[in-house]
C-alpha cells in the first residue's frame, strides 16, 4: 500500500523543494523522491548543490556543470518514467545567466569583464543561493520535466535561499540604480556634477568605500543597469514559483535534539512566509521491532554454532554485548519516538510526517536510494 | 602541539560541515578557555536561529554578556556590526548617523557584495583587542571560506578608504601565529570529503592562515575484540540482516543494534586513517551515549566536550599521543 499523501505528491506536483539542517540526508531524500516520481511514469529531474561524491557517482554524475545527466532506471516502474541529475556549478550559472539577461553580446561582455563583477562572482558568499534559484527557474520553466525535486544548501543558508530571489531584486532595483545612474543618463561625468539626493547619497557611500572606488562601483552598475530588468523579472518569478499550487516544501530532519529544533524552525518560516509546506521527513530514524522474551538465548545458541576457532567465551561475551546494544536502542527509539512528537506540535493539521528508518552505511547507489524512497512512500518492504 | 596551539590562540576560528557540532565545540573551547583563567568571548556570526541558548543558556546579543565567570557571549548581526564599523572607521558621528539613516545608502550597503562580510571580519578584530581569545562560531564550511577570502578581494580593488583598512587589518590578525582554526569532522564519508576539501580552500585562498586543526566529533573507539568482530560478521550472514532494515525475527532484532556499533566503529576507524594521511591527523571528540541515544541537553554536550578537550591538553603537554 502506498502511502497516499506522499504518493500524490510525487505524482501530480511540478517541483518538491527539499529544505532543512546539515547532515541529515537532505541531498539522498530529494534524490530517492526523484527515483520514486519518475517509477510513477514521471519525466523528473532532481537538482542538487552540495552532493556527497558517492551519491554524486551512483546517480552518473562524475563532474560539476549544469548538464543534466541521465540516470539509468530498475525496470518494473511505471511507463513513460524517467529520471535526470544536475549537480549546480555556480560559475556557469553565473555566466549563463548574464548571457540570457543581457540585451546583447556586447553587454553581456562588458560585465563579464568587469573587475568587480569577476571579483565578486568568486567570491560572494551567497551566490550558490542566487544561482540555485536562477537555475531552478530555468529548469522548472524549460518544459522537459515534469517535476523537479531540488535539494536545497543547508541550514542558515537555506533562509538565505528562501530571500535569495528578493534580494537579488533589491539588489538590482530600479530605483537604487536610478540614484546610481543619474550622472551618466543626464549625460554628466561622475564627479562634476553631484548634486540633489543622488549627491548626498554618493557622498555618504564616499565615506565608506573611498571616493576613487567609488567611480568604479558606478561603473559596475552602470554595466549591469542592461540587466537590472531581467534580474527583476526573473527574481519576481522565482517568488511566485515558490508559492505556486504546484510546488511543495518539505522538512527534512533527522532524530536528534538540534534537528528537530530546526524543523520546528523551518516550519514556522514557511507559514510566516505563506509558502505552501506538505510536511516534515524523518531521515535516519532508529527502528526497532518488537522483542521476543526468547530472543538473547536463540541468539546464544546461534553464536555457540558459529564459535568454532575463536578465543573462549567469546559468543558469550558477544551475546551479553549485543543484549545490552540492544537496550540502547530501545532507549534511543522511544527517545526519537518522543522528538517526532515535538516536531508534530509544531505542524498544521494539512501537515504530514514520513519516516524513514536509518539505513545500514551510507546511502550511496540505486538500490539503497530505491530502498529509502520505497520506506518513504510505503509501497516497498 | 596542535591542540595546545588551539586552545591558547587569541583567534578561534571554528568552522565544519553543517550538523557536525560546530557550534557545540565553539561553545566547550569557550567554557574551557574561561577555567582556565582566560577571559573569552564566543561569537556567533549573524545566527539566524542561535543554538546558543541550548549549549550556553543565553541567547546571545550583539553586544558580549557575560554568561559565567571569565566568559561572554555574543552575536555579530550585520546590521549592528556596520553600525559599529561605521563609528569607528567614520570618526564626523553626523556623517555615521546620516548614512544610517539614509534608505538608499543601506540599500546599497545590503546589497554591495562583501560589505557584510567586511564589517563581521572588522568586529572580530576588535574583539581580539577586548578578550585573550575570541571563539568564532563561523558559517558552514563554504560560507566560512567566503568570508575569510573577502578581505583578498577588498585589497585587490581598493587602494585605499575604511574597507581597504579593514582588509588590511583582518589579514594581519588572521597572519598571527596565534590564529587558528578548527574544523568539525565526523566520521562519516561524505563530512570527511568536505573537510578534505575545505582543508585545500583554506590552504589556497587563505594561505596565512596556520594549518587546520580537525576536530573529529562523534568518535567511537573499537570495544569489540577481533573474534567478537569475526563472530558478529558470521551470525550476519548466517543471518543476513541489514541494520535498520525492518526485517523482524527475534535474532535478527539483537544484531542490529551490534551491527550498528561495529558500523560507527568501523568509519570513526577509516575516518582517521583517511584524514591522518593528509597530515590532518584529528583530535578525538567521543560520541557521547551508544548510538546517540544520549539523553543529557545540549548544556551536558558542551560540558563533556570541554572535558575531552582538557584531557586531551593534559595529555598532550605529558607528552602523550592523542586517542
Amino acid at each position: 500500500m502506498a502511502e497516499p499523501v506522499l504518493d500524490g505528491l510525487l505524482r501530480e506536483q511540478r517541483l518538491l523543494l527539499c529544505v532543512g539542517s546539515g547532515g541529515v540526508g537532505k541531498t539522498t531524500v530529494a534524490a530517492s523522491l526523484a527515483v520514486q516520481a519518475a517509477l510513477r511514469g514521471r519525466r523528473v529531474l532532481v537538482l542538487t548543490i552540495d552532493p556527497a561524491r558517492r551519491l554524486a557517482n551512483s546517480l552518473g554524475l562524475q563532474r560539476f556543470g549544469n548538464d543534466a545527466v541521465p540516470v539509468a532506471l530498475p525496470d518494473g516502474g511505471e511507463p513513460g518514467g524517467s529520471l535526470h541529475a544536475m549537480m549546480l556549478d555556480p560559475h556557469t550559472t553565473i555566466r549563463q545567466l548574464i548571457e540570457r539577461v543581457a540585451p546583447d553580446a556586447a553587454s553581456a561582455e562588458r560585465i563579464l569583464h568587469n573587475r568587480i563583477f569577476r571579483a565578486i562572482a568568486d567570491s560572494i558568499a551567497g551566490s550558490q543561493e542566487y544561482m540555485a534559484t536562477e537555475k531552478l527557474y530555468d529548469v522548472v520553466d524549460s518544459g522537459r520535466y515534469d517535476l523537479v525535486v531540488l535539494d536545497t544548501p543547508p541550514v542558515k543558508n537555506a533562509l538565505d535561499f528562501l530571500d535569495a530571489p528578493g534580494r537579488l531584486a533589491r539588489f538590482t532595483d530600479r530605483q537604487i540604480m536610478k540614484w546610481f545612474l543619474a550622472p551618466y543618463e543626464e549625460g554628466r561625468g561622475f564627479g562634476r556634477l553631484l548634486w540633489g539626493t543622488s549627491a548626498v547619497v554618493f557622498r555618504l557611500l564616499g565615506y565608506v568605500f573611498g571616493k576613487e572606488f567609488l567611480g568604479e562601483l558606478s561603473e559596475f552598475f552602470q554595466a549591469f543597469r542592461d540587466l537590472y530588468d531581467g534580474f527583476r523579472e526573473r527574481s519576481e518569478a522565482v517568488v511566485e514559483m515558490f508559492a505556486a499550487p504546484s510546488t511543495r516544501f518539505l522538512v527534512v530532519c533527522a532524530p536528534t535534539a538540534s534537528s528537530v529544533d530546526t524543523a520546528r524552525f523551518f516550519l514556522g518560516e514557511l507559514r510566516q512566509r505563506g509558502l505552501p509546506c506538505a510536511g516534515v521527513v524523518v531521515n535516519q530514524r532508529a527502528v526497532v521491532g518488537s522483542v521476543a522474551p526468547d530472543a538473547e538465548a536463540a541468539l546464544g545458541a546461534l553464536a555457540h554454532e558459529h564459535e568454532a576457532g575463536l578465543a573462549p567465551h567469546t559468543a558469550d561475551a558477544l551475546v551479553a554485548r549485543l543484549g545490552a546494544a540492544d537496550r540502547r536502542l530501545r532507549e534511543l527509539a522511544a527517545l526519537e519516538q518522543r522528538r517526532l512528537a515535538f516536531v508534530g506540535q509544531a505542524m498544521a493539521p494539512s501537515q504530514s510526517i514520513w519516516g524513514a528508518p536509518r539505513l545500514e552505511g551510507e546511502v550511496h547507489d540505486l538500490d539503497a536510494l530505491i530502498r529509502l524512497g520505497g520506506f518513504l512512500t510505503g509501497g516497498a518492504p | 602541539m596542535p591542540l595546545t596551539d588551539l586552545l591558547d590562540s587569541r583567534l578561534l576560528l571554528v568552522t565544519g560541515k553543517g550538523g557536525t557540532g560546530k557550534s557545540s565545540l565553539a561553545a566547550a573551547c569557550g567554557r574551557l578557555s574561561a577555567e582556565r583563567g582566560k577571559r573569552v568571548v564566543v561569537a556567533e556570526v549573524d545566527s539566524f536561529q542561535s543554538p546558543m541558548p541550548g549549549l550556553l543558556g543565553r541567547t546571545p546579543e550583539f553586544q558580549p554578556r557575560p554568561i559565567a565567570r571569565n566568559l561572554d557571549l555574543c552575536n555579530i548581526t550585520w546590521l549592528e556590526a556596520l553600525e559599529d564599523w561605521l563609528h569607528r572607521a567614520i570618526h564626523v558621528q553626523r556623517v555615521v548617523q546620516l548614512i544610517l539613516r539614509n534608505r538608499l545608502v543601506n540599500l546599497f550597503l545590503d546589497a554591495t557584495p562583501g560589505v557584510r562580510e567586511t564589517v563581521i571580519l572588522s568586529r572580530i578584530a576588535h574583539l581580539c583587542d577586548e578578550y585573550d581569545q575570541v571563539v568564532v562560531d563561523l558559517p558552514a564550511s563554504g560560507h566560512a571560506v567566503g568570508i575569510l577570502q573577502v578581505p583578498w578581494v577588498a585589497r585587490e580593488l581598493l587602494e585605499t578608504g575604511p574597507i581597504r583598512d579593514v582588509a588590511d587589518q583582518v589579514i594581519e590578525l588572521l597572519a598571527r601565529p596565534d590564529s587558528r582554526l578548527a574544523i568539525v569532522a565526523l566520521p562519516e564519508e561524505m563530512v570527511v570529503n568536505e573537510t578534505i576539501e575545505l582543508a585545500e580552500r583554506l590552504r589556497a585562498e587563505v594561505p596565512v592562515l596556520a594549518a587546520p586543526v580537525v576536530m573529529l566529533n562523534r568518535a567511537t573507539s573499537p570495544s569489540l575484540t577481533a573474534d567478537e568482530r569475526t563472530l558478529l560478521l558470521r551470525l550476519h550472514q548466517a543471518t543476513g540482516v541489514r541494520a535498520g532494515d525492518g526485517q523482524a525475527g527475534p535474532v535478527a532484532e539483537l544484531l542490529r543494534a551490534g551491527r550498528w556499533e561495529a558500523e560507527l566503529e568501523d568509519a570513526t576507524r577509516e575516518a582517521i586513517a583517511r584524514l591522518s594521511a593528509l597530515q590532518l591527523t584529528p583530535f578525538e571528540l567521543p560520541r557521547l551515549g551508544a548510538l546517540g541515544g544520549f539523553q543529557g541537553g545540549p548544556d551536558v554536550v558542551v560540558q563533556q566536550m570541554a572535558r575531552a578537550l582538557a584531557r586531551g591538553l593534559s595529555r598532550e603537554l605529558a607528552g602523550e599521543p592523542h586517542g
